[in-house]
């Protein structure tokens, strides 16, 4: 941030940096350099001084020697000529007899950051490894590492690197773990560390003689170390059993996470691990920092994945307090969500209930929307409440609620009886554009059963050009069309008049297309018209299924204890909450199947084996700043295609994470099933949407962008037909 | 864990210091961080990561300040958390307040922390103890002969150095519990549990031993005694000097305690705890008109206690004017600014019976902004009262010069996080 006059400033300051008198007087001299390093903390630029200030850090007084090696550092890179005069004054600290300077130089000198300087960094932080004092070869080790991320293509020493893992069994706890740090560094191309059995045994050895921080550094890298023997396994597992009770979460979750990974084969180990640490998470929950609270909630959604009872017992823990922060809130709520049970919904509902009249509207909206969630299993109970939240007349409120309701009735078409009733008169509150979508949708759907519904139709069609957002115009388009099938004589008048408009008027090319659409749709006749719009509607004799199955831990162990699970867990209540309305695009539309086979590419030849799977698969990436999507073809080999029942295909699909969207009847030809699933890395999410396709032929495109999830997801595929067609043959 | 940098930032967003640990994140991009604060804000989803680009923002708050450490791996949150509030921690023992003046001020010793707290993105020494032995803020003063190489650096018992010398051997033990009770309106108790914390106070000279017996249960079924009242601790949390092993093994509380005051160990109890004050509330709101308060505070526990300096915090509408309160004991107070009733009793016996009333006008215009319906809270203070009945048996205390120590010992239940839900 530029400075008004910090040109004088600095002209100022070097004068009196400069001035022999000053110079003198260690006094003066050094309240000048304070006066520098402040005005560097402000944001003015002082780098002009650097060579005054070089010159300062030949001193004796420690503090001030600090004070000039911040200001070096900061600047070092614009000047690094001028650096080369701090490498005699900073080598002859390396001298000093009094260990904290010495370890002062060894720091700054390698955190110049300048490449040019290494070969004289080199012997120092060589005769510091052999220091004496630990704080020396403390600073000395992490040096080493340093310097290879300064230059990282250059060879280091094996000499160093020797020397290094010697000093693993350094005396002193810290220069240990700084060893391990510096070592992961060096040695990244090499996957790191190399961890035996002797060095994984001193490590374990020494844990408890490490500061917090230090253990979590040992404990992270023994995941790499894979136990020779059963009873050696069981032996490390008994030794970590005491740190799964750290009351230090970082180690509790560090020791869980080392669990997980020496248990991967032992899905029971890791099962009483997890039950384990229940303790510790939920007072992790219950810790003072509301980070750590929200971190161990992120964690707790995460074993929920593979253990949904694991909290079951403790849902009370979840109840939010009054000043919580909304992230907080929002989160626990899902949780109270997944640990809804026959005993404690009356009392969950309830606690619900009160967080959906929060000031904070977000909350509000996240408590209904999770009252919805657990409609899907509690319906009647929900309903109650959600059509009671009605009578608040609340804007945000009613909104949110006319969506969930939505979202409910979709998955309980029992349900729609008491949400008609409840629907009257929604309209005067219902003001933004999500909230209208949905009620439009409803009125639609259930127009016949909504007395007043063509009067409320008639009010947005009479408001329709001071009507901005497109998504609701289209909404109403449907809505109408679909009232005109049941209700003609009250609304096709106003049916017309809303075409005309959208036709002749409207600016928008979907909305247009979309109102062109239907017009030639009644031109085709009333019965055409029905077979569109009514398509089939959700199956009552479908039932949801409620809860998820319990995924494998391995899903999720790679990122627990990471970044990720916050991230992860934030990116979903962002499409719960402002998401699309799900049952909108899921209404079966005649254009989706048409979109799908006009994307499948033109036959290839027969593969010489004669019996093949093809495939078009589909990777789109989510998330990504422009969203990107690209399609591929892909054969795998497989005797022939499975003769299994939909169900069993369908279960053994989700046992891999795949999800069946539509097939066809076994023994048809061509056999088609459409499957999409997820996979989930650090920076994007891709969405692989796939048709496979059985008639002989096969096809190939490919999608460069994210090769490995889609190379897994194949083999997968592949794996889980060979073993169905194999049973079956 | 690797942050590649710390920050701390004004409330505007202006970095008042800053350390690049590692510099593979550029330090500009801290440019991006309030912004993205203040949009997250808008849309009512503040998160405490934050990601621009490849660069996530983890952040904490604290008084006027941001703690941000940026990092571009996919760190482990809980660690660079802990580091953060080791910061705040460390800083509030150096300042006594951390907050914008207190850096600003102490801007030398900041970047002397700074530095020895953590190197290329790794936490060195965070003991504020060790720490303090050797950056003073004293060395702000001209010091040549600054220069004696701590001990504890080095040292096996690192939080303690040698030759600590008093003339009277003293120690002082304060065990605190703090109740936290959540009722909610229908006067069902939803959550209730202790926190506990043991503090010391060391007056000792040289590197004495010390041995702290409790009435812990698990150790009474150890040693086969199951006489007189024990209480069964959940999540222990021990100070380091405390022997873990000896601890796990045979219960045995033995350590070789830091000089000055610590917190030797913390404890939960997770207990269904009666709520020590019990509060009814009638709130009956009249539109246009008025609300009424009826509020009826009784002390539930022992006659012989006395709980000191309660206050009972009860809500009111934000537009409520010309306050009139009675009260049986005690004094109500009415405080706009956080649309509270602070009715403080300086002294509330145990099994006594107070009330108060309230009387608020409203305004014929009705304030048609949303309003929350926050919590009565309560605070207090019992003296020589533990609520779950823990009790320190004995506090041994050796050392080889043989000298002769005191040890006392204070109980004290305190309210936490005390909060009972209104109908209104």
């Amino acid at each position: 941030m530029p400075y008004l006059g910090s040109e004088d400033m600095v002209r100022e300051l070097r004068r009196a940096l400069s001035n022999p008198n000053v110079q003198s007087d260690h006094l003066r001299y050094r309240n000048t350099i304070l006066k520098v390093v402040r005005a560097m903390s402000q944001g003015v630029d002082v780098s002009g001084l650097f060579s005054e200030m070089v010159k300062a850090c030949a001193t004796v007084d420690v503090v001030q020697k600090k004070l000039v090696y911040v200001f070096l550092c900061s600047y070092a890179s614009l000047n690094p000529e001028l650096s080369l005069l701090v490498i005699n004054t900073l080598r002859k600290d390396c001298q000093d007899p009094n260990p904290m300077v010495r370890s002062l130089a060894l720091r700054n000198m390698t955190n110049l950051r300048l490449p040019s300087l290494v070969e004289y960094v080199e012997q120092p932080l060589t005769a510091g490894l052999r220091d004496r004092a630990a704080c020396v070869r403390r600073v000395a080790v992490l040096g080493w590492a340093k310097l290879h991320k300064l230059q990282a293509s250059s060879d280091i020493d094996a000499a160093v690197v020797n020397e290094l893992y010697s000093l693993l069994r350094d005396p002193d706890p810290v220069v240990m773990v700084n060893c391990l740090r510096a070592l992961e560094e060096i040695l990244k191309e090499e996957g790191g560390v190399a961890i035996n059995k002797p060095i994984a045994h001193h490590l374990l050895n020494r844990l408890k003689e490490c500061d917090v921080w230090g253990q979590c550094e040992v404990l992270k890298i023994l995941e790499r170390y894979r136990p020779q023997s059963e009873d050696e396994l069981f032996d490390i597992l008994s030794l970590l059993d005491p740190s799964l009770l750290s009351p230090h979460p970082p180690v509790m979750a560090a020791t869980l996470s080392l669990f997980l990974s020496l248990c991967s084969g032992l899905p029971a180990a890791s099962l009483s691990a997890l039950e384990r640490v229940r303790g510790p998470l939920l007072a992790a929950c219950g810790s003072a920092s509301r980070e750590m609270r929200f971190t161990a909630l992120c964690h707790i959604q995460l074993l929920l994945r593979s253990l949904p009872g694991l909290m079951g017992a403790h849902y009370k823990r979840f109840f939010c307090g009054y000043a919580e922060p909304a992230y907080i809130k929002q989160r626990k709520m899902q949780l109270l969500v997944e640990l809804v049970n026959d005993e404690n919904v009356a009392l969950v509902l309830d606690e619900l209930k009160g967080y959906c009249t929060d000031v904070n509207t977000d909350t509000a909206q996240a408590a209904i929307s999770a009252i919805g969630r657990i409609g899907r299993s509690y319906s009647d109970r929900c309903l109650e409440i959600l059509t009671g939240l009605l009578g608040l007349k609340q804007e945000h409120i009613t909104s949110a609620v006319v969506q969930t309701v939505r979202d409910l009735v979709w998955v309980c078409p029992q349900c729609s009886e008491a949400v008609c009733l409840a629907l009257e008169g929604c309209e005067e509150t219902v003001q933004d554009s999500q909230g209208r979508q949905a009620l439009l949708w409803l009125l639609g759907v259930y127009g016949e059963r909504v007395s007043s519904a063509p009067y409320v139709l008639e009010v947005f069609i009479d408001g329709l050009r001071s009507e901005v957002s497109p998504g609701v115009k289209m909404e109403l388009l449907t809505a109408t069309m679909r009232l005109f099938l049941c209700r003609p004589a009250e609304t096709q008048d106003m049916l017309g008049r809303l075409l005309h408009y959208c036709i002749e008027e409207e600016t928008d090319m979907c909305v247009r297309d979309q109102a062109l659409f239907y017009y030639r749709l009644l031109h085709c006749g009333i019965e055409e018209t029905r077979k569109v719009l009514q398509g089939r509607r959700s199956d009552p004799s479908l039932g949801v299924l409620i809860g998820r199955p319990a995924e494998p831990v391995n899903q999720w162990a790679r990122s627990f204890n990471t970044l990720e699970p916050l991230k992860q867990s934030a990116a979903e209540t962002e499409s719960t909450s402002g998401g699309s309305p799900e049952p909108v695009t899921s209404v079966p539309r005649p254009n989706t199947d048409l979109s799908l086979s006009s994307l499948s590419p033109s036959p290839v030849d027969k593969p010489p084996n004669g019996v093949a799977l093809c495939f078009l698969l589909l990777g789109a990436l989510e998330k990504a700043e422009e969203e990107d999507y690209v399609c591929m073809e892909e054969h795998v080999h497989c005797p022939a295609p499975p003769r299994c029942s939909p169900q069993s295909l369908q279960a053994a699909l989700q046992l891999v994470n795949v999800q069946t969207l539509a097939f066809t009847p076994p023994q048809t030809l061509p056999w088609r099933v459409y499957l999409y699933t997820h996979t989930r890395n650090t920076h994007r999410s891709t969405l692989i949407l796939g048709e496979l396709l059985y008639t002989g032929e096969e096809r190939v495109k490919k999608q460069p962008r994210d090769d490995t999830a889609l190379k897994g997801f194949l083999s997968i595929l592949a794996t889980v037909l060979h073993t169905l067609s194999s049973e079956r043959a | 864990m690797s942050a590649s940098a710390v920050f701390v930032l004004d409330l505007k967003g202006k970095v008042l210091i800053c350390r690049n640990y590692k510099g593979d994140v550029d330090m500009v991009e801290i440019d991006h961080f309030l912004p993205l604060l203040m949009q997250q804000e808008e849309e009512g989803l503040i998160c405490p990561v934050m990601s621009h680009g490849n660069v996530h923002f983890l952040w904490i708050k604290h008084n006027n300040l941001y703690l941000v450490a940026t990092t571009n791996k996919n760190s482990n949150a809980s660690l660079v958390y802990s580091f953060l509030y080791k910061l705040v921690e460390v800083f509030t023992e150096y300042f006594k307040e951390l907050e914008e003046e207190s850096i600003q001020d102490n801007f030398v010793v900041v970047y002397e922390l700074l530095d020895e707290l953590m190197d290329f993105g790794f936490p060195q020494t965070t003991d504020s103890k060790i720490l303090q032995e050797y950056i003073t803020q004293e060395g702000a003063k001209l010091e040549v002969a600054k220069s004696k190489v701590p001990t504890t650096v080095t040292n096996a018992v690192s939080w303690r150095s040698e030759g600590i010398k008093y003339k009277k051997n003293e120690v002082f033990i304060d065990v605190i519990e703090s109740i936290n009770v959540l009722v909610n309106a229908n006067g069902s108790v939803m959550s209730s549990d202790i926190v506990g914390s043991i503090k010391l106070k060391t007056m000792l000279s040289g590197m004495p031993e010390l041995r702290l017996g409790l009435n812990d249960r698990v150790l009474f079924a150890l040693t086969g005694r199951d006489k007189g009242k024990t209480v069964a601790m959940e999540d222990v949390k021990f100070h380091q000097c405390v022997r873990l092993s000896r601890f796990e093994s045979d219960r045995t509380i033995s350590f070789i305690p830091p000089d000055g005051e610590s917190e030797l160990m913390s404890y939960r109890i997770n207990t269904h705890v009666k709520p020590l004050i019990w509060i009814e509330s009638v709130i009956e709101k009249f539109s246009h008109s008025r609300v009424e308060i009826m509020v009826k505070a009784k002390g539930q526990f022992k006659k012989q206690s006395v709980a000191n300096n309660v206050e009972v915090r009860v809500p009111v509408p934000s537009d409520a004017d010309s306050p009139k309160f009675k009260t049986s004991t005690g004094h109500a107070k009415y405080v706009p600014e956080k649309n509270l009733v602070v009715w403080t009793i300086k002294s509330f016996p145990g099994g006594k019976e107070y009330l108060m009333r309230a009387h608020f006008g409203l305004p014929s215009v009705e304030n048609d902004e949303m309003e929350g319906k926050p919590p009565i809270t309560v605070n207090f203070e019992i003296p020589y009262f533990t609520v779950s009945g823990i009790q320190v048996r004995y506090m041994k205390i050796i050392e080889k010069s043989g000298y002769q120590a005191l040890p006392w010992v204070r109980y004290i239940t305190q309210s936490g996080d005390y909060q009972l839900r209104t109908n209104a």
